[in-house]
């Protein structure tokens, strides 16, 4: 196939990567250097880190509920995209469809809304 | 020159699709489907917003409501005569799918009764709060609250899942009602009230080895898109009886299609999670997997192999058949090495998989009579057999070592008794379902010739009729011990599943004819 | 919703894809694109499986599934790529980060086999059956050129999968609200500890509870305040002199440091 219509984003790319490594390498160049005495001295932390804070760098739970219910409604936002291009062409019907599907979804978030599964504590 | 194409990209409308043709659906004929899901939707918006204290009630009636109003609908459309493949033909519905809606539907109201059962134990099988930590103060505090009522709109999800993949007509629509009946049940499997954590390995494990089946199927329809160049049951046929496809991508992609059904009726060497699974999951969802998904499963499989493959038998066949040996024979061999009444009945049901399968490798329309007659009277025992286990029980629930059981007739009489009467069932004696079943399947296999099938199935069953009787011996011939559990007072739901499983397998057994003509009526498949 | 119209921008420009070349006909572009990424997709692939650190494996993913994306975009099908982006790298990588977080970032695999010999037969069976495959996959597509691809994207590639999606896959597209259900039933059954309503603290509790009589409603001593050292193993010293053990962290005594090590250092002179 032809890539033709994909240079814009290849460009894009391009740009931003050019943008990040512009940034990080002019940094050193053109800060400002001001030294002082505290600032050359070897930095003393007393003990080593320790490896793991508390509990091993666990996560709560909580955070994979979160995930899971984004991963959910990200789905159903993948759905939406062929039938926004395609909604002339599929009309009521593909309207129809849609809001049943969507009215579908949204009996789980209300569930989880009413369950307090949005709720942080 | 990359603003300019940008600009015309920009500029030039996409080409829509203007002749997209709107399907047909014939809503009837999929009503009993669309029942079931609007019952499940309304069960999740129940278990959020009805209080506390009604929930179970609601839950419980609109499970039960949905599938006989999807009963009766199903009635109705198989009294009209309809056979149709609608939903722009990616769904049929036809005699085999009617008559496999039906039996979900009938064998999923018991398996409801025995899940919905709160009198054995306070708050019945299942956990309250399957989030907490098991063994942590706040499980022990939760011991005797109420059981999570998301339980019956996830059941309805699974039942409305297996309803729709009975009667798919198309790879991609089968694989998505896999899905759907499969995800509620790796849940469901996790939320046992008592020994949690071998509840919850039970279910990582069904997940784990599930998706990869999932994975197998869907790569099996992406093999036979790339030799067929397209999903559909009907077309797939065609692509066959043409002939001048890839061969290669026909069976790579047939073979793992078969892996993912196989893994889903529990077929050797697809087996190894049903054990493990089938102990550890509360005994209520055991008996709805060892019974609806069963038939399910089969009824996939048998339409997959007899609308899509009917000419390429001579190729896979053999392999079928090779299966089925083995899972008859590991099934009844591995069956009497058990000491765990659960784990017992799970290698009964990976022989009887086998038997199911014999008949569907008949490859006639005796064979899928047979089949589909074998599917519900092994429903019903299956389903009676589990509801007496969650009878016995002892201060830590379900006693299920069978030396427990030991004496057991002499304690509980009644309840040996109708355990006796099923292991007889199970073991295929006369004037019980189990052997007009058996008869049916073996002798459709004998009609078509497959001899080794018939000798290895009666085999088999002689194998398996042991640890059955072992069971029967245990019960009557040994003292009570000190230890043996007491026999629980079945509560109305439980009692009525029993006498129910119990009634049909006395009926079938004895008077199987009308059952069975239903079966021979409902063969035709259409694509 | 950002991502929707994100999504809903980007399509027009990538559907308008102009006519694709003819099938069996490779493109230097797709070529040279091909032989870029595929490495970088195999290596992706390989890292993933080879990396000690569970944390590494999962970049390696992100970095096979970007490389996928590309080349699903390459063969013609914009929508599965832009899926495979929103969707895999997306969504899915970041479950999967979690769930590593979950079961901690350190966590290895036990090298214990339960079962004798289950690992050399897992990776044997493995191997021969990706060769079995790939052979077969060689075998058959070998000679296989593209059919009906020109066809199929005619009216452009996602418009096409809006024709199939809302025809013949509509029931099966219906059904898939059901599975996003169940997905956020279940995660919700199994991950949300739902208290009861008495159990919750407010802020008023919290508040009464810190000035109750006899907790110290100040901040803590810091390590290192009115000490000699920065240490963190340092305790710092009260007023009156004495160390203070609410200023060392829990972690110190833990890791068994010695009375010698925990002990308050002076810098020498």
């Amino acid at each position: 196939m032809s890539l033709s219509p994909y240079l814009p984003i290849v460009g894009l790319f391009a740009l931003a990567f050019a943008f990040a490594l512009f940034s990080v390498a002019i940094a050193p160049l053109i800060g400002p250097r001001r030294y002082n005495k505290a600032k050359l001295e070897a930095y003393e932390c007393g003990i080593e880190p320790t490896p793991q804070p508390v509990g091993g760098g666990r996560f709560p739970i909580k955070f994979y509920l979160t995930a899971m219910l984004f991963i959910v409604f990200d789905i159903e936002i993948i759905f939406l995209y062929p039938w926004a291009v395609a909604y002339d062409a599929l009309g009521l019907f593909g309207f129809v469809e849609m809001v049943l599907f969507i009215g579908a979804v949204f009996i789980a978030y209300a569930y989880v809304w009413k369950r307090g599964g949005l709720d942080w504590d | 020159m990359a603003a300019e194409v940008l600009a015309r990209s920009l500029a030039e409308p996409a080409v829509l699709a203007a002749d997209v043709k709107l399907p047909d659906i014939d809503y009837l004929a999929i009503a009993p489907m669309l029942v079931l899901f609007g019952a499940a939707c309304v069960g999740v918006l129940a278990a959020a917003f009805v209080p506390q204290r009604l929930r179970y009630r609601v839950q419980v009636s609109l499970v039960i409501g949905a599938l006989l109003v999807a009963l009766g609908l199903i009635v109705t459309v198989a009294r009209a005569g309809r056979a149709v493949a609608t939903a722009g033909g990616a769904i049929a519905i036809d005699g085999p799918a009617l008559f496999l809606q039906g039996s979900v539907a009938v064998l999923g109201v018991v398996a409801v009764l025995l899940i919905a059962e709160r009198s054995l134990e306070r708050g019945g099988a299942f956990v309250s709060r399957a989030s907490l930590t098991p063994g942590s103060a706040a499980d022990r505090d939760q011991a005797e609250q109420p059981g999570a009522t998301e339980v019956y709109p996830l059941v309805s999800f699974a039942l409305a899942g297996m309803m729709l993949f009975v009667s798919a007509n198309d790879l991609l629509t089968l694989f998505v009602a896999l899905e759907v009946f499969s995800l509620p049940l790796y849940l469901l499997c996790g939320l046992a009230r008592r020994r949690r954590l071998l509840s919850q390995e039970s279910a990582v494990k069904y997940f784990l080895l599930g998706a990869f089946s999932s994975a197998f199927f869907l790569y099996g329809v992406a093999l036979l898109y790339g030799f067929a160049g397209a999903t559909g049951l009907g077309a797939l046929r065609k692509a066959v009886q043409a002939g001048d496809g890839n061969t290669t991508l026909l069976f790579l992609g047939l073979a793992m299609l078969a892996v993912g059904l196989l893994f889903k009726v529990a077929a050797v060497p697809f087996h190894v999670w049903t054990p493990d699974v089938y102990q550890g999951a509360p005994t209520p969802i055991t008996a709805l997997m060892a019974a609806c998904t069963k038939v399910a499963a089969f009824g996939a499989l048998l339409r997959v192999f007899t609308v899509a493959f009917p000419v390429g038998a001579v190729d896979w066949r053999p392999v079928l058949v090779a299966i089925a040996i083995a899972t008859m024979l590991v099934g009844a061999v591995l069956a009497v090495t058990q000491t765990d009444i659960k784990r017992l009945l799970a290698y009964s049901s990976i022989a009887n998989a086998g038997y199911v399968l014999t008949g569907v490798l008949a490859l006639s329309a005796a064979g899928v009579a047979g089949s589909l007659f074998y599917l519900v009277a092994y429903g019903f025992v299956v389903l009676a057999a589990f509801g007496v286990v969650t009878l016995v029980r002892d201060a830590d629930g379900e006693a299920t070592h069978l030396s427990r059981w030991a004496g057991l007739g002499r304690r509980s009489p009644l309840v040996a008794g109708v355990f006796t009467f099923l292991m007889m069932a199970f073991a295929g004696i006369p004037l019980t379902s189990g052997f007009t079943s058996k008869f049916a399947v073996f002798s459709a296999a004998l009609g078509s010739g497959q001899v080794t099938l018939v000798v290895v199935g009666v085999l088999s069953s002689a194998v398996l009729a042991f640890p059955y009787l072992r069971v029967v011996v245990l019960m009557y011939l040994s003292e009570p011990a000190e230890d043996t559990p007491t026999v629980s007072l079945p509560g109305t739901l439980t009692a009525a599943a029993l006498a129910i499983g119990v009634l049909a397998t006395a009926l079938l057994g004895v008077a199987p004819a009308p059952v069975l003509d239903l079966a021979a009526k409902a063969v035709q498949f259409v694509s | 919703m950002i991502l929707a119209q994100t999504v809903a921008a980007a399509g027009p420009a990538l559907d308008a894809a102009p006519a694709l070349a003819a099938a069996g006909d490779v493109s230097v572009g797709e070529q040279v694109v091909f032989w870029i990424l595929a490495p970088v997709a195999l290596g992706g692939a390989i890292g993933m499986v080879a990396a000690r650190n569970a944390v590494h494996s999962a970049l390696f993913l992100v970095t096979t599934m970007f490389a996928l994306a590309v080349f699903y975009v390459l063969q013609a099908g914009p929508f599965i790529g832009m899926v495979q982006i929103i969707v895999y790298t997306g969504a899915i990588m970041m479950l999967f980060l979690f769930v590593l977080m979950l079961v901690g970032r350190e966590a290895s695999d036990s090298l214990i086999e339960t079962l004798r010999g289950q690992r050399m037969a897992a990776i044997g069976l493995g191997i021969g059956f990706a060769l079995l495959v790939a052979s077969a996959l060689t075998r058959g597509l070998g000679a296989v050129s593209a059919q009906g691809l020109e066809e199929a994207n005619r009216g452009g590639n996602v418009e096409g999968i809006a024709a199939v999606l809302f025809t013949r896959y509509i029931f099966a597209f219906e059904v898939t609200s059901a599975l996003l259900i169940t997905a956020a039933v279940g995660a919700m059954v199994l991950a949300h500890v739902e208290r009861p309503k008495g159990m919750k603290v407010s802020q008023k509790e919290r508040s009464r509870a810190r000035f109750a009589e006899g907790s110290y409603p100040g901040m803590k001593a810091g390590p290192g305040v009115f000490a000699t050292s920065d240490s963190v193993a340092t305790p710092a010293l009260l007023p009156d002199g004495g160390e203070s053990d609410r200023s060392i962290s829990r972690v110190v005594p833990a890791r068994g440091l010695t009375s010698a090590e925990a002990a308050p250092k002076h810098t020498e002179r």
